[in-house]
């Protein structure tokens, strides 16, 4: 992302944000991303973002933990996982067959959570591209304090560029910038 | 933005989403108090007591505790659930109060989490210690039989707790991290030294606050705020198994895992409350964690100190009707037994004196609240203790009853543990935001 051409409009309100958004997406306009220092409610359903298959990820991460659980305990306590013979101990005369089963259900139930919180947070951290030391790209240092920012690539416009403009500054952005080769200026209009 | 104008604002002082920046990274950009000094070295000094302590444990053996053949788990497995029903606020007011949409959990969720961590990390010690040869401590994890010890058994509650702490302990870390990554990207943004740039930008893990970004983030916050919920309620589950499934009278009950849970969930309050009644005030953190918060976690601790007492009537009450003698005479030994003052003890702490909560002005008088969940913290550390110790000490062979005491060593690493506790929590409300400063932003009324 730092190396992109943007169309950058600084505001202190989400609900002006929220309207830009919104006028700019009746108008066709693509935008590429908003910044903001909190989850601003609904915004992401008024960029039309599809909601993320993440769930499905941690779903599968989660049943591959159950499975885990499950053979981990089989293999160790019974000789009926397949052909393999892995020396079980025979403890106090316990069953060492399925009928140990409710006795291996918490273990089963623990992996199937470990695994699915994991399992989804590694998800996340590489869907977003995020990892310890990443410089981040930020457009302006108060996009994590208290400033919300819209950013518009010039060459997904499909309105004119004074329209653009008029837009954000009618919707209350208290700065116009436009970043190119990775020098930000600011805009005057 | 919809306001309910039956509830009290959730942020006083007509902050803005500035001044939210400003008020919870300000610890963090200043040089500590004279006060924060004062209270890390006194804790420091009780984790240096640990650390002899338990250097001495390793060194002689298990003999240093007062624990004997009849009450093998005496102020050690009394401290271990202790330190476990802590960690269990922390995770009850980020995740299930998420699930409930409960926004007053975000100006506590931060802090309730951090205790949750430091607390599970104290209870590990005790049964780690406990195995007498710490140095063997991989023993309980799966390893095949050629690493020294034989395949663990999977029939043993006691092994079910070392997957369910061991689980709760890293998804905990993981929901908390995950929670503080916005908060250090605002850190590092603000941060005027190099190093400061340089550690939080490397914690930061690269966060821009990108829509995207947060989208995804709300959905791996919900789940996993779904799976830590029936997490949190499995691992008190699992620890009173420890006990149910054994034969000991006094233990061998199946109220036992609604009533644990319900104990660790007030005794974490007792201790969120403890904690946070100070730290509001030394951080200037008042009108964040307004009284209206302490009130609502009054009524959870009202709520829970009525489900454990109705837990000790009805077990009471069941032993006798049971007409087995074993269980009438454990329960009876309890109230009128050698124990008696730790029995009456726990039942005042507990049952009684939450009771007081009914009154407003109860609910509403920080330093009212904060002696009260000391009352807590004592009444729930002598619940434990009276399960363990009174159910031990009279056995099924009169020959084998003994009575119990711990040595100072057993003191020593339980105060220890004390000193860790804060240790850490000291570090955290110097390092860390200690009140989740993204949420915050999103719930403030005024705006700039």
């Amino acid at each position: 992302m730092l190396d992109k051409n943007l169309i950058v409009g600084v505001y202190d309100n989400e609900d002006n944000l929220m309207s830009t958004v919104g006028r700019l997406r009746k108008k066709g306009v693509e935008i590429f991303d908003c910044f903001t220092p909190y989850p601003v409610h609904n915004l992401d359903k008024e960029m039309g973002i599809k909601r993320s298959n993440l769930t499905v990820g941690a779903f599968i991460c989660g049943s591959l933990g159950f499975l885990s659980g499950t053979l981990l305990q089989f293999y160790m306590m019974t000789n009926h996982l397949g052909t393999f013979k892995s020396w079980p101990m025979n403890i106090g005369g316990k069953p060492m067959d399925y009928l140990m089963l409710p006795s291996m259900m918490p273990v089963m139930f623990e992996l199937t959570i470990l695994f699915t919180a994991f399992g989804i947070g590694i998800l996340f951290f590489i869907r977003s591209r995020m990892i310890h030391g990443k410089i981040a790209a930020i457009l302006d240092p108060r996009q994590t304090q208290d400033r919300l920012l819209i950013a518009i690539e010039p060459g997904h416009l499909g309105i004119s560029r004074d329209e653009l403009n008029q837009i954000l500054k009618e919707e209350g952005a208290i700065e116009l910038r436009e970043r190119k080769d990775g020098e930000q200026v600011v805009i005057n209009v | 933005m919809y306001e309910a104008s039956i509830r009290k604002p959730l942020v006083t002082g007509n902050k803005t989403i500035t001044d939210i920046s400003d008020d919870i990274c300000r610890p963090i950009e200043n040089k500590p108090t004279k006060l924060w000094y004062l209270g890390f070295t006194i804790s420091f000094i009780f984790l240096g007591i640990m650390g002899v302590s338990l250097a001495w444990t390793t060194w002689e053996g298990i003999g240093t505790w007062g624990v004997n053949k009849t009450i093998m788990w005496g102020w050690d497995i009394t401290n271990f659930v202790f330190w476990v029903g802590i960690g269990h606020a922390g995770t009850l007011i980020s995740a299930i109060l998420l699930l409930f949409r409960q926004k007053w959990r975000m100006a506590i969720n931060r802090s309730a989490e951090a205790m949750t961590i430091f607390a599970v990390m104290c209870a590990a010690i005790f049964p780690l210690f406990h195995m007498g040869r710490v140095w063997l401590g991989y023993w309980p994890l799966p390893l095949p039989n050629a690493f020294g010890s034989l395949w663990v058994n999977f029939n043993s509650p006691l092994l079910w707790d070392v997957f369910a702490i061991s689980t709760y302990f890293s998804v905990s870390l993981l929901f908390w991290y995950l929670g503080l990554i916005p908060d250090i990207a605002t850190v590092r943004d603000r941060a005027t030294t190099k190093a400061r740039k340089f550690w939080y930008g490397f914690f930061a893990m690269g966060w821009d606050g990108s829509a995207r970004t947060w989208h995804r983030y709300e959905v791996v916050s919900l789940i996993l705020a779904g799976v830590s919920t029936p997490l949190v309620l499995s691992v008190h589950t699992i620890v009173s198994f420890d006990f149910a499934t054994s034969v000991i009278p006094g233990w061998h009950t199946t109220i036992f895992p609604p009533y644990f849970v319900a104990g660790a969930i007030f005794s974490g309050f007792g201790m969120v409350l403890t904690l946070l009644v100070i730290a509001r005030s030394v951080l200037k953190l008042t009108d964040y964690i307004t009284v209206e918060h302490l009130e609502a976690m009054t009524k959870v601790v009202m709520l829970t100190g009525s489900m454990v007492g109705l837990a000790y009537l009805t077990e009471f009450f069941i032993a006798q009707y049971s007409g087995v003698e074993y269980e009438q005479y454990a329960f009876l030994n309890r109230a009128t037994g050698p124990y008696w003052w730790a029995y009456w003890t726990m039942m005042t702490c507990n049952l009684l004196a939450p009771q007081v909560f009914w009154f407003k002005w109860a609910r509403t008088t920080p330093w009212f609240i904060f002696i009260m969940s000391i009352v807590v913290n004592i009444g729930m550390w002598f619940e434990r203790f009276v399960i363990i110790v009174t159910s031990l000490h009279r056995d099924y062979l009169p020959s084998s009853w003994a009575m119990y005491s711990p040595t100072i060593t057993e003191v020593g690493i339980f105060l220890g543990t004390m000193g860790l506790f804060f240790t850490c929590f000291f570090l955290f409300s110097k390092y860390l935001p200690v009140v989740n400063m993204s949420e915050m932003k999103s719930i403030v009324k005024s705006r700039e």
